[in-house]
């Protein structure tokens, strides 16, 4: 089993600078999250919580307070934080095993038959044996997100993180990753942090729901879910703490979402407003 | 990352009023930095040319002192001589635009509108297609001579290709939902050529009609520099024979500043249709 | 059976325009309607296509020609690949040298034939040279493209896994731009053809090509040769185009099958 980290994020800020204006998108985040932990944060559109995980992740890396994995600073990518994207972003010249590899190509604990061998562990991991020469073209919305799970595990990062990654999927088949995402958790042991608009969701997987809240992003509230897992999603229990989530929204309007931008955004941006000559 | 997008639309109108005046123009001044930048390449080349004509690196018979080459070209301009070839080449190409487009939306849009002139028509107009045109001149020269016939009915012909496939195309792609809507009203042909086919086809047909200008330009020089005693290209041969290659480097230069004007112009024009369209997409959200 | 069934079920509409215009050649010739001087008799050009493809001269012709060509096509696609990387990697380098290329591709290519043939004379390097120039922008330009048009969540999977530069070249920018620089090579190859015959056309006296065979049939007022080499010409130039296509789909058919 792989290592799980802590992670700790103490009054962490973040502004984007747009037009010389700078645009606070976090304000004064600080969240502790233990090892193994599944951490769901939900929040409406604009309340920072993608650009949340781009931090931990280290696709940003200019930020104020402090971010630390197993007490050391994030500064940059690396291979022990994997992530699963909206979006399944495979490769679509590469085959599904091809795909996974590309998880392992900057791995240097591993030879090159264990790679082999633990690509094989995760295409059946996520039931894909027999799509393992298919091209991404070939495979469905939720079969490409299973691929994309794989090829962020393969790494055994210590921590994975998860943006929106069943968004774009049906209802059936949304169910259905959840069910497996829980039982790659409860296997690998490893902490893992959800973004995700849906709420039934967040309850379905977090052991904590943190709630945000936008203009700037903020910490809203914490919800801790203390039911058993396999959790029954028609319960008295688990529509409760649906409820009490969806509660923490009815305050807010349906407000419109000022910036969510990410860093080379804004650059374009300012790019557009010089007159052209 | 998607929900940035609807954002895009209007951060820039906040901006614009707020932005400190400072960054504006610090932000200008790098742009315009960027930009100088481009100069260098061709600095440096004038550079290299003006030496090696001091240091007569090279004949003078093959490379001219750019201040040569800049005298003809006022030269010719001021005697006329530049503008009186232009022109007659200027007027091939509208002559030969104005054939060939005619014929390629005549037939872009029979092959378009009729399966059973697609059918019969487009297997020969495709290995018609690709056929480099420059390899029917001498044929052509064989019927028609070498004059104006021959220049203008190969012109021509560079035009209809990449007008047709164009108007085709367009024609083609027409997306079935909005035929669809056609038919849930009932439009009559005539509507349904009117107010479906030729709006929705537009871009493409413009498209089409650019490349074709372009098309007519890379072979009204080929045609010239074959066979002519007027026009741009003949200017060039005439200097090549004469071994003044300043007057090369004249041609040269027109040649690309006309391209450049043509190609831009068009590409403007374009644009512009592009744009009404893109506000007609989101009207009818 | 099958082969039957696929052989009726074709489309042979798209046969009844040729045959017809061959039918009308043939009978004009045949019945003498018209100058059979100037307009020959279709078995006339088979028969000097054969003489012609018989002797040494055709074989000579048309390998000097593909030569050129072939030369040509590989040191434009080359330098196009590479400066098109280069401006698409490197914004540097595309403030540099982006505005002296976009200005000098408006330049109609057969302009820089004068100048190439003052240089470098007739023989084949002026005409590879002029042969790459013409394949060299559409791949310069459709690699630069191709190379920009790169989505930039893929740009962060490579940050994500920490690719260096040169596995960010060999697994991202070349595979993800292959569809664009093979569009680029593609046109290329019809670009390139056209300048082996129009080179051949306008620097003569310097070895046989498909070209010169062409140009001596007019001076001959040989029409029969003029046709056979034209359509020669043509039907390499399909050929081309057919090759390139098929090696379109070869190489991408990751990207499933497109319309």
């Amino acid at each position: 089993m792989a290592h799980a980290a802590t992670l700790e994020i103490r009054s962490l800020n973040k502004q984007y600078q747009v037009r010389g204006e700078s645009l606070p998108v976090l304000d004064d985040i600080s969240l502790s999250i233990r090892p193994g932990e599944f951490v769901s944060i939900v929040g409406s559109s604009g309340c920072g919580k993608s650009t949340l995980l781009k931090l931990i992740i280290g696709l940003e890396n200019d930020y104020q307070g402090e971010l630390l994995l197993d007490g050391k600073r994030i500064s940059g990518t690396s291979l022990e934080r994997g992530i699963v994207f909206q979006e399944h972003r495979l490769f679509p010249w590469l085959t599904v095993e091809q795909n996974i590899g590309i998880g392992l190509l900057n791995n240097t604990k591993l030879t090159e038959a264990e790679k082999r061998k633990s690509v094989q562990e995760h295409i059946e991991l996520v039931g894909l044996q027999d799509f393992a020469q298919a091209y991404p073209y070939q495979l469905s919305g939720g079969m490409s997100q299973r691929v994309a799970i794989a090829r962020a595990l393969v790494n055994r990062p210590e921590v994975l993180l998860l943006d929106e990654p069943f968004g774009a999927l049906d209802a059936f088949t949304r169910a259905y990753l959840q069910y497996e995402l829980q039982h790659i958790w409860e296997k690998e042991g490893i902490t893992m942090i959800l973004v995700t608009h849906d709420v039934e969701e967040a309850v379905y997987l977090g052991d904590r729901i943190v709630v945000m809240q936008p203009h700037p992003g903020r910490i809203k509230r914490i919800i801790d879910v203390p039911l058993a897992r396999e959790r029954n999603r028609a319960s008295a229990e688990f529509i409760a703490i649906k409820e009490q989530v969806l509660s923490e929204f009815a305050g807010e309007t349906e407000a419109e979402p000022l910036v969510e931008l990410a860093a080379d955004e804004t650059h374009q941006l300012g790019y557009e407003l010089i007159p052209q000559a | 990352m998607t929900n940035a997008s609807p954002s895009l639309a209007h951060a820039p109108h906040h901006g614009r009023v707020l932005q400190p005046a400072s960054a504006f123009i610090s932000r200008a001044a790098a742009h315009v930095g960027t930009r100088a930048v481009g100069l260098l390449l061709p600095l440096a080349v004038l550079y290299l040319w003006q030496t090696a004509v001091d240091r007569e690196w090279v004949a003078i018979q093959l490379l001219p002192p750019a201040e040569l080459v800049w005298q003809s070209l006022r030269d010719l301009w001021q005697s006329g001589d530049l503008t009186s070839n232009l022109a007659v080449s200027l007027s091939r190409i509208g002559w030969s635009v104005l054939i060939g487009s005619a014929i390629g939306w005549l037939l872009g849009f029979l092959i378009g509108l009729s399966r059973t002139a697609r059918a019969y028509l487009y297997p020969s107009f495709e290995v018609f297609s690709q056929f480099p045109v420059i390899g029917w001149i001498p044929l052509l020269i064989i019927f028609l001579g070498i004059d104006e016939a021959l220049k203008i009915a190969a012109i021509s012909m560079a035009v209809i290709v990449p007008v047709t496939v164009a108007t085709f195309k367009g024609i083609e792609n027409i997306p079935t939902r909005l035929l669809e809507v056609a038919r849930v009203y009932c439009f009559t042909p005539r509507q349904l050529l009117l107010r479906v086919v030729l709006p929705a086809a537009l871009p493409s047909l413009f498209s089409g009609f650019r490349q074709g200008i372009m098309q007519a330009w890379l072979t009204l020089v080929f045609v010239e520099l074959l066979a002519s005693s007027e026009g741009i290209g003949y200017l060039m041969v005439w200097g090549r024979q004469l071994m003044q290659l300043d007057l090369v480097f004249v041609g040269l230069i027109v040649i690309g500043v006309v391209g450049l004007i043509l190609d831009l112009s068009l590409r403007r024009l374009e644009a512009c249709l592009q744009d009404w369209r893109h506000d007609n997409k989101q009207e009818q959200k | 059976m099958n082969v039957i069934y696929t052989f009726l079920r074709r489309d042979w509409r798209g046969l009844a325009l040729p045959l017809a215009l061959f039918a009308l050649w043939y009978a004009a010739t045949a019945f003498e309607w018209v100058n059979i001087k100037l307009i020959v008799p279709p078995e006339k050009v088979l028969e000097a296509g054969l003489r012609y493809m018989s002797g040494k001269d055709f074989t000579e012709a048309l390998s000097n020609s593909l030569f050129r060509d072939l030369s040509g096509f590989a040191l434009g696609g080359i330098a196009g690949i590479l400066l098109g990387l280069a401006m698409g990697l490197s914004r540097w380098t595309e403030h540099l040298v982006g505005p002296t290329f976009n200005t000098l591709k408006h330049i109609s290519l057969f302009a820089w034939l004068p100048l190439i043939s003052t240089w470098l004379g007739t023989d084949d390097r002026a005409k590879i040279l002029f042969i790459a120039l013409c394949a060299f922008y559409p791949v310069a330009l459709n690699t630069f493209e191709g190379v920009r048009n790169i989505p930039r969540a893929q740009l962060e999977v490579a940050r994500v896994y920490r690719f260096t530069r040169w596995q960010s070249l060999t697994r991202l920018t070349l595979p993800g731009a292959a569809p664009q620089i093979l569009t680029g090579l593609h046109l290329a190859l019809i670009y390139a053809w056209m300048g082996t015959i129009g080179a051949e056309f306008l620097l003569l006296n310097s070895g046989p090509g498909l070209g010169d065979t062409v140009i001596k049939g007019r001076q001959a007022f040989n029409v029969e040769l003029i046709i056979f080499g034209m359509l020669s010409i043509g039907l390499i130039g399909a050929l081309f185009n057919r090759l390139a296509a098929h090696a379109e789909t070869k190489l991408l058919a990751w990207r499933g099958h497109r319309v």
